[in-house]
């Protein structure tokens, strides 16, 4: 079941496109990744999807706007309130009743590991606190949808992991949307991909679909040792590239046809090691669709 | 209601632990005691710094109690109001500009409570500031000069506290407006230079107006305003206060969109 139907959404900022034609579902209980490069239209999507800018035209139906989540990508917070101050804030906000609002609070402080720092200034605060404290207030009300702005961006390789695994945990529970420049992290935590590009929506599927439409037809050969390798490459006019004890080598119309090349390898097969099909990254698929003109 | 509580509750802590609830109180209170005191050494003070020649005698008059109290008010008219403007220009345009306001806009938020919260601890630190800077410009005026019937005091600073509310409410309605909290400031001392300039060079020519309400205050202290005029500007006033309120919530809606993400 869809919990969030995007339709034709625009965002126009005088002439200027920030958004266009913008068409896309989540389905309940997936998480999917906005990905393109800086000014792609990630930050203006998700904001109108949080209900803090309007759109020009198009519509985004979710089931209920009061169950969505919103972490921006530099949370700023009230520097005189505690945490535990500003989630109990928060939550009440979000329509919580006073008692719940404070047991929840504790416990969702707990669950983003600042359980140690409920009654300190927000002030106070290192970047990685800030940054699990505004995931904390994304999800205290627990919404069913939640839209996260670079999540991980601003942290480092130790926070960053920490924030992902917590990510992970919620996946189950609720549904995700969040933009990332940092693709291996999507790569691990993604059900669908959007890929923006000057505000159009460029290529959406899920992991596989996406990667099965970038995939190259290359192949992998390993050889046993760097001179093997060479000597494969110097044998055959192939277009192929050696890559220390490997070589890459372009099938199809680059290259030759998987039957031509097994049987050049069935020939000496003793100083092979292996063969594998190629598959492209999330980064690789980024550089091209981010360069596409 | 319970939004309107939370808020309000998150306006008492900002003010309370950033020490307005403190410092502003402070300030009027200091500019109410220096006038009576100043008043009062005032034949000291002219002679150790006046550089007169030997024998030469100045006669100053003791000034009349409620000479000093309007004089209290006058230092409020530019200082008080300078403090006031500038303590609370950030109210809005500053939670937007910072992104703290995200947090909030981004919930189904009540944006009259939002607005009311604001404007309520923001009249509560000027009613207080006003009245403790007041009261302790009648205590010395009182020890080092003369007793003002307290009567007409009470009408003087209550005619006078609701002028504080109308700068307080243009200071919040600036700062819903316009994008940052240096222009709500200078926008806000703009008005009201402006429309006291206005009322200055034509204001002859009309009894009914706002901005008289520091005049009509002063007067309580004399004879009191004819009862016509201040009741009728009184009464403007209390609806361009309401108007402003108004104004203010919607215009902290229409330009939430404008807060950083």
């Amino acid at each position: 079941m869809n919990i969030l139907e995007v339709d034709k959404l625009t965002k126009r900022y005088g002439s200027e496109v920030a958004v266009s034609n913008l068409s896309f579902s989540l389905e309940e209980g997936t998480s999917t990744a906005l990905i393109g490069p800086n000014g792609a239209g990630k930050t203006t999507t998700l904001s109108i999807l949080a209900g803090l800018l309007k759109q020009t035209s198009g519509t985004a139906d979710w089931k209920n706007h009061s169950g969505i989540g919103f972490l921006p990508q530099h949370p700023q917070l009230f520097p005189w309130l505690t945490a535990l101050e500003f989630l109990e804030m928060a939550a009440r906000l979000s329509g919580i009743a006073a008692r719940e609002a404070r047991s929840r609070s504790i416990e969702t402080l707990q669950f983003v590991g600042l359980g140690s720092a409920l009654n300190k200034k927000t002030g106070t605060f290192s970047g990685g606190m800030k940054q699990r404290l505004g995931l904390a207030q994304a999800i205290v009300h627990r919404p069913k949808l939640l839209l996260l702005d670079e999540p991980v961006s601003a942290l480092d390789p130790t926070g960053r992991r920490e924030i992902m695994n917590l990510l992970k945990s919620l996946q189950h529970d609720t549904t995700i949307l969040y933009s990332t420049h940092i693709l291996n992290d999507a790569e691990e935590m993604t059900d669908q991909v959007l890929f923006l590009r000057r505000g159009q929506l460029v290529e959406q599927g899920s992991l596989e679909e996406v990667k099965a439409r970038y995939a190259e037809p290359n192949i992998r050969i390993r050889f046993q040792d760097v001179r093997s390798a060479a000597h494969f490459v110097e044998q055959h006019n192939w277009n192929a590239r050696v890559e220390g004890t490997s070589v890459l080598l372009p099938l199809g119309e680059a290259g030759p046809r998987m039957e031509e090349v097994l049987s050049v390898l069935s020939k000496d097969a003793t100083a092979v090691s292996g063969i594998e099909r190629q598959q492209a990254t999330l980064e690789e698929i980024f550089l091209k669709v981010a360069g596409a003109e | 209601m319970t939004q309107f509580n939370v808020l309000l509750k998150k306006e008492w802590r900002e003010n309370f632990r950033n020490y307005k609830v403190f410092w502003i109180p402070i300030v009027f209170i200091l500019f109410g005691i220096i006038e009576p005191v100043t008043n009062y050494f005032m034949p000291q003070i002219l002679d150790s710094v006046g550089n007169l020649p030997d024998g030469a005698v100045i006669e100053i008059p003791p000034p009349e109690p409620e000479e000093i109290l309007v004089a209290v008010m006058g230092q409020y008219q530019l200082i008080g109001i300078l403090v006031l403007v500038l303590a609370y220009m950030g109210s809005v345009a500053g939670e937007r500009k910072n992104g703290t306001a995200t947090l909030l806009y981004v919930r189904p938020l009540s944006y009259r409570s939002y607005f009311l919260s604001k404007w309520i601890l923001a009249s509560a630190v000027g009613m207080l500031s006003v009245w403790s800077g007041l009261l302790a410009a009648y205590y010395y005026t009182f020890l080092l000069f003369e007793r003002v019937d307290f009567t007409k005091f009470l009408k003087f600073g209550a005619t006078y506290s609701l002028w504080i509310l109308l700068i307080v409410s243009l200071v919040l309605l600036m700062s819903a407006v316009l994008p940052n909290a240096g222009l709500a400031a200078a926008g806000s001392l703009l008005l009201i230079f402006v429309f006291q300039l206005i009322d200055g060079l034509l204001g002859t020519y009309w009894t009914v107006s706002p901005l008289k309400i520091p005049g009509y205050a002063a007067q309580w202290l004399l004879d009191g305003p004819k009862p016509e005029d201040f009741w009728w500007t009184a009464g403007i006033g209390i609806l361009l206060i309401f108007a402003m309120i108004l104004a203010g919530i919607r215009s902290s809606k229409a330009n939430a969109s404008k807060t950083k993400v």
